[in-house]
């Protein structure tokens, strides 16, 4: 039996990275005694898949896996038998069984949306931060990203959806973004800010929350 | 502190400095069953570890203190370990200072650091560490507002070369050492003691040292004795120790880390002490004596922790588990219950003998460990000097054995430079090497693995307190090379087999300050000053700033770790009773010059506490599971 879950992931544990957040829920399935199914080979591992990984650092209302079972499980019960072994910033929200959509998640993901909060390192107007956001949503937004073939000024204005300026007060903003997110890749958000401090002449420290990621669970079917 | 400095709180402070170091884990927390505590009027006691979270979480010892001591009500015992470079660069230019990985409390908020003392190299990170909290380096500079700062673990059997640095050490096993500690330092505060008051009641502690109240002394450049300055100190402090091991306390739910530690299991320690005597192995005698937990102690741990950690591994060691009372029973019994649940069960240090020979192939079946011996020396006339009851016969038994059972990676330890070393014993190492790989190879195609991955490590010989070699010198970093060299060239073309030396530079180091005296914290804090950090990595280690570090202060690397010190030569640990005598240590000394070797002390007492071992060494006592001659007269069962 295939359970797809969402959970979230919070203050501390938003710095556990991609491959130790594996372990975390492996260990946590263990706790919990749930019949695990395992890979063939020399080095059995459950199988367990995340739809797609979260920056370190960034906390999340939403992530994706999916786990293979040995035996039934009701996904109530797998929900709330994990949450009372997890970590305190992991939680499943919501557990269902995959029924018979054998493959990944990767590939149903859309978009996601989060919300930021830059905390300026010096003084920065209002006026100048929207008029800053204006001009970087007016036309291409060329970064450099680090590709397989070196570092390469590409044009990331087709995967930002939106950015609102939501909240600004003592040289703190908050924004809500939204940006692609597919199994080829998606909005890189250290390089869209990056692209705003350069517009200002300013560096911020930033806090982000993923607050959804979109899936077409059409695609199930 | 304010709080909140411009439009940032000390919180979001943290986790900026946090988000961008490269192992963020290291200092992040909240790992499950982390111990939590609110509440006024706690005794803050920060356990730091002067090494990365990754080596200091992988410290049982740490572990065992972490949960005595969060066990009272009186005291919350919150892990601080030595930030990596990266996090302190951070913190210097932001000017935050080092906190503790559970509340984040700033580390000169507490009320008592105490630090792991497990190698030498580790000791210029300690410095890291005050330094980062704003406390002074040297114990005479630290006023009455400042934390106690205390020290711990093996390298406490020479406590001089920190001996400025430190308040008050722990000398010996800590699960009832550090209880006595806290109620002696509740008291006081009570009281409104002073920290010196306070530090007189506490050095009448059996197992406590407070360095403050002794003065060294020194003639023709080197160590003449120690003179008490307060009349109630004791003259000799003596290692404390855990009687009832089994009862004694231990680590409570394990806490799990979220990042790949350097020892990521269950460690459960089946004994603690080790009653074989080699002659260069400190722990060999600074455990003494032997005290096991029974196996159904072990069991209840493993299957208890199994359970709040859901880690798959169980790693049931200690310094020779071959030689534990119950380890054919233990070995079947533990493998039965664990495997069936993908739980992988492993014995370092287990030397293995033909009745282990069938759960050898059963461990095989769960996961390959690597298959390590340690002969130390490469011929027999050598391993006799120091004592290594190994012969080359029960090693390639062994190997023989681990071949036919599908291993087919060995590793092989060794040390260089060891008391009346030839050329002709270095050269034995590559023989023993050969002969290991010509018992692979000639054994049938389809009865052994593939191919043979043999590796000879050889590190370099480190004399070191309250062993027999003791007052033996190191080599010279120029005879440790040309040995290393030779060696090197022996192993040349042995099918399967590949060397592996340590740097020599650290173990020069590591033996002057094993050996050291008092006059060498002002070396560390010099060579601190000159960017020396994390001296046991390679990588990390400044040759320049400890040179001249040592220069600076008139001393000399060589004096230390090179010199033979005489017999009757007054040693800088001499106050340091470990138990086991020096008139042991002489008759051992002078046996292995004698190439006399020196029985298991599991057959016959060898007299090493002297006249302590009524009040210490139950071993051979009636009632005592080491008796043999009581277990015949119980008869058959
Ligand atoms: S067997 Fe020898 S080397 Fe090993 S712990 Fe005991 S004394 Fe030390
Ligand atoms: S006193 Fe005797 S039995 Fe006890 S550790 Fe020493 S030699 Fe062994």
């Amino acid at each position: 039996m295939r359970i797809i879950a969402s959970f979230t992931k919070q203050e501390p544990v938003k710095f556990v990275s991609h491959l130790d957040m594996q372990r975390l829920f492996q260990r946590a399935f263990r706790r919990a005694e749930l019949p695990l199914a395992y890979s063939q080979g020399f080095n059995p591992h459950p199988l367990l898949s995340f739809a797609t990984a979260l920056s370190v650092g960034y906390t999340s209302d939403c992530e994706y896996f999916d786990i293979t079972l040995s035996e039934p499980v009701p996904p109530d019960e797998f929900a709330e038998r994990v949450n009372a072994v997890l970590p305190n910033g992991v939680r499943i929200i919501d557990a269902i069984d995959a029924g018979e959509f054998k493959a990944s998640l990767t590939p149903l993901m859309r978009s996601a949306e989060y919300s930021a909060v830059l905390a300026f390192e010096s003084p920065v107007t209002k006026a100048a931060l929207e008029s800053a956001i204006s001009e970087l949503l007016s036309g291409e937004i060329i970064v450099d990203k680090k590709t397989k073939g070196g570092i390469k000024p590409v044009d990331i204005r087709p995967q930002l959806i939106a950015l609102r300026l939501t909240a600004y007060d003592d040289d703190r903003a908050s924004f809500d973004i939204e940006g692609r997110l597919t199994a080829e890749g998606g909005l890189p958000l250290e390089l869209l800010f990056r692209a705003l401090y350069g517009k200002l002449g300013v560096c911020a420290v930033s806090f982000v929350n993923r607050k959804k990621i979109v899936m077409d669970w059409s695609q199930m079917k | 502190m304010d709080d909140k400095v411009r439009n940032m709180t000390r919180e979001e402070r943290l986790n900026s400095l946090i988000a961008k170091v490269e192992k963020p884990t290291r200092y992040m927390g909240g790992e499950l069953n982390m111990r939590v505590k609110s509440g006024d009027g706690l005794y803050r006691f920060a356990l730091c570890f002067p090494d990365t979270y990754e080596i200091g979480m992988s410290h049982l010892g740490s572990r065992i203190i972490y949960n005595v001591l969060n066990k009272r009500d009186d005291t919350y015992c919150e892990r601080c370990y030595a930030p990596w470079v990266d996090m302190e660069a951070l913190l210097r230019e932001s000017g935050e200072k080092l906190f503790s990985i559970e509340t984040k409390r700033p580390l000169d908020e507490f009320d008592v650091i105490g630090f792991s003392l497990l190698y030498e190299m580790c000791y210029t990170n300690i410095l890291t560490m005050l330094d980062l909290s704003g406390i002074p380096l040297l114990a005479r500079e630290r006023g009455e507002d400042c934390p106690l700062v205390c020290a711990g673990g093996p390298c406490v059997c020479n406590p001089e070369p920190i001996a400025d640095i430190v308040d008050l050490f722990f000398f010996g096993d800590g699960e009832e050492l550090v209880n006595d500690f806290m109620d002696c330092y509740a008291r006081c505060k009570k009281n409104g003691a002073s920290k010196r008051e306070m530090l007189l009641e506490m050095s009448g502690i059996e197992g406590i040292y407070v360095p403050a109240f002794y003065r060294a002394e020194y003639e023709n450049g080197q160590f003449s004795r120690l003179v008490k300055t307060e009349e109630k100190a004791p003259d000799t402090v003596t290692r404390r120790i855990v009687r009832d091991l089994d009862k004694a306390e231990f680590t409570g739910d394990l806490i799990v880390p979220y990042m790949n530690i350097v020892h990521d299991r269950i460690a459960l320690e089946l004994f603690r002490g080790c009653t074989r005597g080699c002659r260069f192995c400190q722990a060999g005698f600074i455990y003494r004596p032997i005290r096991e937990r029974k196996m159904n102690t072990m069991i209840a741990y493993a299957d208890e922790q199994l359970k709040c950690t859901g880690h798959d591994e169980v790693s049931l060691f200690s310094l020779s588990s071959g030689d534990y009372t119950e380890i054919h029973e233990m070995v079947p019994t533990v493998l039965e219950r664990y495997t069936k649940d993908k739980v992988s069960v492993s014995f370092p240090s287990l030397r293995i003998d033909s009745f282990l020979k069938d759960d050898l192939e059963k461990m095989q079946g769960v996961r390959k460990t690597g298959l390590t011996f340690a002969p130390e020396a490469g011929t027999q006339r050598l391993r006799d000097v120091i004592n290594k009851g190994v012969t080359e016969e029960d090693l390639l038994r062994t190997v023989r054995d681990a071949f036919e059972a599908g291993w087919q990676g060995v590793k092989l330890y060794f040390m260089i430079g060891l008391p009346t070393e030839t050329d002709e014993d270095i050269l034995g190492i590559a023989e023993l090497a050969r002969k290991v790989s010509r018992e692979f190879y000639s054994m049938p195609k389809e009865k052994r693995g593939k191919g043979l991955r043999c590796t000879v490590s050889a590190s370099t010989f480190v004399p070191k307190p309250f062993t027999p070699f003791q007052w033996e010198p190191q080599i010279t970093v120029e005879e440790v090379l040309r040995r290393q060299a030779l060696l090197r060239g022996a192993l040349k073309g042995i099918r399967g087999v590949e060397f592996n030396c340590h740097f020599s530079e650290t173990s020069r180091l590591e033996a002057c300050y094993a050996r050291g005296d008092r006059r060498l914290a002002a070396v560390m804090v010099a060579a601190y000053r000159r960017g020396a950090r994390f001296d046991s990595w390679d990588e990390h280690f400044k040759k320049e700033a400890w040179d001249e570090a040592f220069i600076e202060n008139g001393l000399t690397i060589e004096q230390f770790a090179n010199r033979r010190i005489g017999l009757d030569e007054p040693l800088a640990w001499a106050h340091m009773d470990a138990l086991v005598t020096m008139d042991y240590l002489k008759r051992e000394y002078n046996k292995a010059y004698e190439g006399a070797v020196t029985g298991d002390c599991r057959e016959k007492c060898n007299g090493c506490f002297g006249a302590k071992i009524a009040g210490y060494c139950d071993m051979h006592c009636p009632g005592s599971k080491f008796n043999k001659a009581e277990e015949q007269e119980g008869g058959d069962k």
